[in-house]
């Protein structure tokens, strides 16, 4: 065994110095190294000379102004993510058939006038933010007849044209003490899925949900609003219906288009 | 957009903690303080864009190490020598930036590190430059990094023993071209033991396993 050892030094040493050996083998190097003169001083040589390089070798810390340019350059990439994300939707929103035409019609809105936030809309963001953990009560096919027995048979469940996005499942809730369902919608992008709230509150004024960007769309109101981290779109109809539609992941342009390309608006525009 | 922010923290706590690691990579493997910022800006801009793929139970600094290893053999390479015409034209005012860089990097050490830095860092590089790229690759993950040879057979996607040999080879030459310099300079007496030219050895662990595995078996 010996004489293996004694052969093989350089390699072992190296392993040995770099704590590569497997325990027996650093062991039997060990206890070899007590009688064997020749490759204890090998092994010596070898650990000062790897002090050296080591030593040598050392390395300043990034200096700040580099920590800064690596911050702005994720800063700027974040943006261009954003900015992608946001073409992926225009592209799919806007397809090139025959609705695209249909659809960007109805987008000709024009934003009026930012006005100050009054009525209920300042909760909508809490309510959804409270509901993100909270389990859906109904999913699937038997969410539209659920509304109507539990939460009022007038309930329009606001449906999308495109097959992309579906309805998961609703659940009750209230509003500054309006009842309400919420509804939760799945969307489809092309690499994930993106949630969408729609908030239905029965009972409302035309400007209870007004605040943040008034757009006209056709003859209908809508408002933009937005928080740090939500988009809504709110609208009340002419049967005191109000829907805000909130999400995290769009533009506030992204998601004025997808809520204009839903029946409800389509179909109240389409009907006059 | 909160996704957007919570890959950002998560990517800010997991990889730029090893910022400073990976810029002494960077920095021993381009051996000049610019080049080493543009190879870590690239690199941590690229796992970021690719951080969907990390394994999160994975080693972060050895994924990392990984990516800025690739972008220098396979981008930073190609665009230096694109650079060297632009560079000869501009030389005097690169010569102050890599000045005052090096002045700021020098700032946070240690007195002592810093006289260190500043006596033997133009042999260092110099001995670096003498070392054939995969040898160097090898050795700044092992010595600069402390990585393991399986670690650095991974990313240099090759086997283990092959590291081995690259390492060793790596770091004799490193020490003599050192040792030379040390010499030219009088730290070290000529007649030192170390520097004396030895037969080419061969490194070879599965080797030495195989042949003890056949002796302890008679």
């Amino acid at each position: 065994m010996t004489a293996s050892l004694c052969s093989s030094i350089d390699t072992l040493a190296m392993a040995y110095l770099d704590d590569e050996l497997a325990g027996e083998e650093r062991r039997e190097l060990e206890t070899h190294m007590i009688d064997c003169t020749t490759c204890r001083t090998h092994v010596d040589g070898e650990r000062s000379e790897l002090s050296l390089v080591r030593t040598r070798l050392a390395t300043p810390p990034a200096p700040d102004l580099l920590k800064a340019r690596v911050a702005r350059a994720l800063d700027a990439e974040d943006a261009q993510h954003a900015k992608r994300e946001r073409r992926r939707w225009s592209g799919y929103l806007l397809p090139a058939s025959a609705t695209a035409a249909a659809v960007a019609a109805l987008v000709a809105f024009v934003a009026v006038k930012p006005v100050d936030s009054n009525g209920i809309a300042p909760d909508l963001v809490e309510v959804t933010r409270q509901h993100k953990p909270m389990p859906l009560e109904v999913q699937g096919a038997s969410t539209t007849p659920w509304l109507q027995q539990n939460f009022t048979p007038s309930v329009e469940v606001p449906q999308f044209a495109s097959p992309g996005i579906r309805l998961v499942g609703a659940r009750l809730t209230a509003v500054n003490g309006h009842d309400a369902a919420l509804l939760a919608y799945n969307v489809a992008t092309g690499q994930s899925e993106i949630g969408l709230s729609a908030i239905v509150i029965r009972n409302l004024d035309a400007d209870d949900l007004s605040g943040g960007t008034e757009i006209q769309v056709g003859n209908r109101t809508l408002h933009v609003l937005e928080s740090d981290t939500m988009v809504a779109v709110t609208y009340v109809s002419a049967s005191h219906m109000g829907y805000a539609f909130m999400t995290d992941r769009l533009s506030p342009d992204d998601l004025v288009r997808l809520v204009v390309s839903s029946d409800l608006i389509g179909r109240a525009q389409r009907g006059r | 957009m909160q996704a957007v922010r919570e890959k950002r923290s998560e990517f800010e706590r997991q990889a730029l903690a090893h910022t400073d690691a990976l810029y002494g990579a960077a920095y021993r493997l381009t051996r000049n303080p610019r080049d080493a910022e543009d190879l870590v800006q690239d690199s941590l801009l690229r796992a970021y864009r690719f951080w969907d793929s990390f394994q999160q139970d994975s080693n972060c600094k050895a994924w990392l190490l990984r990516i800025v290893t690739n972008t220098f053999i396979n981008e930073y390479q190609r665009k230096k020598r694109s650079r060297e015409v632009l560079d000869a034209a501009t030389a005097e005012q690169e010569s102050t930036d890599g000045v005052l860089v090096h002045a700021d990097a020098n700032d946070k050490q240690s007195p002592e590190r810093a006289m260190l830095e500043r006596s033997v860092s133009d042999d260092v590089q110099r001995a670096l430059d003498g070392l054939p790229d995969d040898f160097r690759t090898a050795v700044v993950l092992c010595d600069v990094q402390g990585l393991s040879y399986k670690e650095i057979a991974e990313i240099m996607e090759c086997p283990v023993g092959t590291v081995m040999s690259r390492l060793f080879r790596g770091r004799k030459l490193l020490a003599s071209s050192l040792r030379d310099f040390a010499k030219s300079e009088g730290y070290v007496h000529a007649d030192d033991a170390a520097s004396r030219p030895k037969p080419e050895p061969t490194i070879d662990l599965e080797k030495y396993r195989a042949q003890r595995a056949r002796e302890g078996s008679k």
